[in-house]
């Protein structure tokens, strides 16, 4: 009886301790002598050492300027962020700052957990002019409801092969889509291939389609309704299949990759074009076969079959891609907060930060001092030429039905065979989803 | 569990009834530190499921969610019109089938190791390999054999068959499965062969009994029992498994794998669409719990059988 009696006592012990944990999670708030500022951040799984190191260095800048620590709480995927931003709001504790993805911040917006930056915010971060105008593009839905403060830019652009196409007689990239599949048929012989495309990855497809639909003047959703079902986005996906199935001008093996994979078989030096990629590309495109002969290049902003943007079209060059800091609306530390987007925003640690991890500067000074850098221009300019996404809550399911597009029609395109209608049945199907949320959003 | 270790103390205390109820209810307050526990860890997040799949959840009504709207049964009308049906079918075939044809496979791998010769460790503990091996590793390696140009396609001489997209994946699915989960039942079988009296084997032996009618008419009856079990525990495994399909395929998946687990995720965490997901967990608790039910019915009887053999 009695070891039952301390088994029980045991257990209640453990129990109450458990639940204690439990309770004293994410407290941050403040430490014994200063503060503690909590910051969420994707960890960097290219450049782990140098990404602690960076964290340390502005830990300790800030320490010296505010008194104050900052702790850094890593996530790994946009996935685990949207779960932390989700547990923080119902909890209304958590990361006092957090770096969200760009076309994650209509979400996080939605939410209504962060600060709507009033103009008195903005002057105490350095003021709004200090940023690339572009990259408050998708901060918020208008100017007065703004949360995002943009961090870093990362604009796709393509990347190319400049001793291919000398070879092929082309003396300088395609600005046209249709230019590009020309020349991509140019490329395209014995074991070399035009395009390196990662038609399997989770990410790439929607890019593409959107990019061309709004270069043709559809910006895929107005206002409440979902503009799928629409003569440029079925252009689009056809042109984007086409290069597999009728061009043939992308390895046929490029079915099932995804980004990383296809950056891998460009950086080989047996492609013409890397489709879709960003500058911090340029570390593994340096170790490959195609080493010193390769550049960054616009992504053409003139829609398929066409040889001019028409009237409305715009010119997109990329999403607008990078990260935002969004402060939490329950935060008890705002100001501290404000003072250390100040300093992850100057432009020297900025420019420090580009050049460890590849990611551009969203201060426009910053980003202007590395235009003059000629292997950088087409990604500068790339930056200035980005266009936001939709800003809407339903967003994240346009993005996911448009991409399952592509993910449905795989094993068609392996086949070498996917009609329009084909093509089109299934943007039905997810145009269905995409209003449907839309009548959700609020 | 809990009922068995309640009702054995409380029939031998009945014999003793002048003790007082004190001692009579001890066995009761030792349980409830357990008790306690199974409340806040199963039954308190099971109603909060429950409420949650009766109100309009998401990402615009998070932030206040007790004040979220009611909606009653609409969830549930949205997720059987959104293609839960499918994710069912697709769940509960891809279980079955996977558990069908583990089942041979691990009993044949426990009669291979049963009989002492040298080596046998070795070949035990390789069986376990699968086993051991997370369930994340299991999906990459094998999604990276899968690629058009990976080491599969070349094996077999053929050029870009797609393994995880499309109608095949539903197969790769149950084949890597397959190769992941029969150690389950190698296991289970071997552990159930090695229960088997020693006697048995001798009055077999006496008899004069050739291998194969010994195998069917005296070992595999002994097996019966433990293998039940293992299958049922096996297809619950594959009903709930998220990690493999999610790390073969991705989100989205191919329509044709589109199972249970991954249904629920997509909607919770990319539809950020709380209340439906929660409706869709539900509905999925619902079918897991069939299986359940009939075995717990099952064991019973084994249980009164195996005592009358005795």
């Amino acid at each position: 009886m009695r070891t039952q009696k301390i088994m029980a006592v045991a257990g209640a012990t453990v129990l109450a301790a458990a639940l204690a944990a439990c309770g004293g999670g994410d407290g941050g708030g403040s430490g014994g002598g200063g503060k503690t500022l909590d910051v969420l951040i994707g960890a960097n799984t290219q450049y782990p050492e140098q990404f602690a190191a960076w964290q340390k260095t502005i830990s300790d800048k800030f320490k010296a300027q505010t008194g104050a620590t900052v702790k850094f709480e890593q996530f790994a995927t946009a996935n685990d962020e949207l779960t932390k931003i989700q547990t923080s709001v119902v909890s209304g504790t958590g990361p006092d700052v957090y770096a969200v993805g760009t076309t994650q911040t209509p979400t996080a917006y939605s939410t209504g957990a962060f600060v709507k930056m009033s103009a008195d915010d903005w002057t105490k971060i350095g003021g709004k002019d200090t940023f690339n105008p572009a990259t408050l593009g998708i901060s918020g839905p208008d100017d007065n409801n703004q949360v995002g403060i943009p961090w870093v830019s990362r604009p796709f652009v393509m990347a190319y092969n400049t001793d291919l196409l000398k070879a092929a007689g082309i003396d300088k990239p395609a600005t046209t889509w249709d230019e590009l599949t020309q020349q991509a048929k140019k490329l395209t012989h014995g074991d070399q291939y035009g395009m390196a495309i990662a038609y399997k990855d989770n990410y790439d497809p929607w890019k593409f389609v959107w990019g061309m639909s709004v270069q043709a003047g559809n910006p895929l959703v107005d206002g409440k309704t979902a503009k799928l079902q629409d003569p440029t986005v079925s252009k689009a996906y056809q042109t984007y299949f086409g290069w597999m199935t009728t061009d043939k001008v992308v390895d046929p093996a490029a079915v099932g990759w995804t980004n990383p994979q296809a950056v891998a078989a460009f950086a080989k030096g047996k492609t013409g074009y890397l489709l879709l990629t960003t500058a911090t590309s340029a570390n593994s495109l340096n170790q490959g076969a195609v080493k010193g002969k390769w550049a960054y290049t616009l992504l053409p902003t003139v829609p398929p079959g066409a040889t001019s943007r028409p009237a409305g079209g715009v010119e997109a060059a990329s999403i607008l891609s990078g990260d935002n800091l969004l402060v939490a609306d329950y935060s008890k530390n705002k100001d501290l907060a404000f003072q250390y987007v100040k300093l992850v925003t100057d432009p020297d640690v900025q420019l420090d930060y580009y050049k460890q991890f590849g990611s551009l500067p969203a201060n426009a000074s910053a980003l202007q001092s590395l235009a003059s850098d000629p292997t950088l221009a087409a990604v500068t300019e790339a930056a200035k030429k980005s266009v936001a996404t939709p800003f809407t809550g339903a967003w994240s399911d346009i993005q996911l039905a448009l991409t399952n597009v592509a993910v449905q029609s795989l094993p068609d395109l392996a086949k070498g065979s996917l009609s329009p209608a084909q093509i089109d049945a299934r943007i039905a199907t997810a145009q269905k989803t995409a209003q449907s949320s839309l009548d959700r959003a609020k | 569990m809990a009922t068995e270790l309640l009702a054995r103390p409380t029939e031998t205390k009945a014999e003793r009834k002048r003790r007082g109820v004190t001692e009579r209810q001890r066995p009761l307050w030792l349980l409830t530190p357990g008790g306690i526990l199974m409340v806040l860890v199963i039954l308190i997040p099971l109603a909060l499921a429950l409420w949650i799949s009766f109100i309009d959840l998401d990402q615009y009504t998070l932030r206040r969610w007790v004040e979220a709207p009611f909606i009653g049964l609409a969830n549930y009308s949205e997720a059987f019109g959104s293609g839960l049906l499918r994710s069912i079918w697709i769940s509960v075939s891809f279980s079955v089938l996977s558990t069908a044809a583990t089942v041979p496979i691990g009993i044949a791998a426990a009669l291979v190791t049963q009989n002492k010769y040298r080596g046998r460790g070795l070949v035990r503990a390789v069986f376990l390999i699968p086993y051991v091996l997370p369930s994340f590793v299991v999906g990459t390696v094998w999604k990276t054999m899968l690629q058009p140009d990976g080491i599969v396609n070349s094996l077999l001489g053929q050029h870009n068959t797609l393994w995880l997209s499309g109608g095949r994946s539903y197969w790769t699915l149950i084949l890597v499965e397959i190769w992941a989960a029969w150690p389950f039942i190698y296991l289970m079988s071997l552990a159930a062969l090695q229960s088997v009296d020693h006697e048995v084997h001798e009055a077999s032996a006496v008899d004069g009994v050739t291998w194969w009618p010994k195998l069917t008419k005296v070992i595999l009856p002994y097996l019966r029992g433990p293998v039940l079990l293992a299958c049922l525990l096996a297809t619950l495994n594959h009903i709930n498994n998220f990690t493999l399909p999610f790390v073969l395929f991705g989100a989205p998946a191919p329509d044709n794998v589109n199972v249970m687990p991954m249904l629920v995720y997509v909607t919770s965490f990319q539809g950020l669409r709380f209340g439906l997901s929660a409706a869709m967990a539900v509905v999925s608790l619902i079918v897991i719990l069939i299986p359940l039910f009939i075995y717990l019915r099952a064991v019973k009887l084994d249980v009164h059988e195996e005592g009358g053999r005795r």
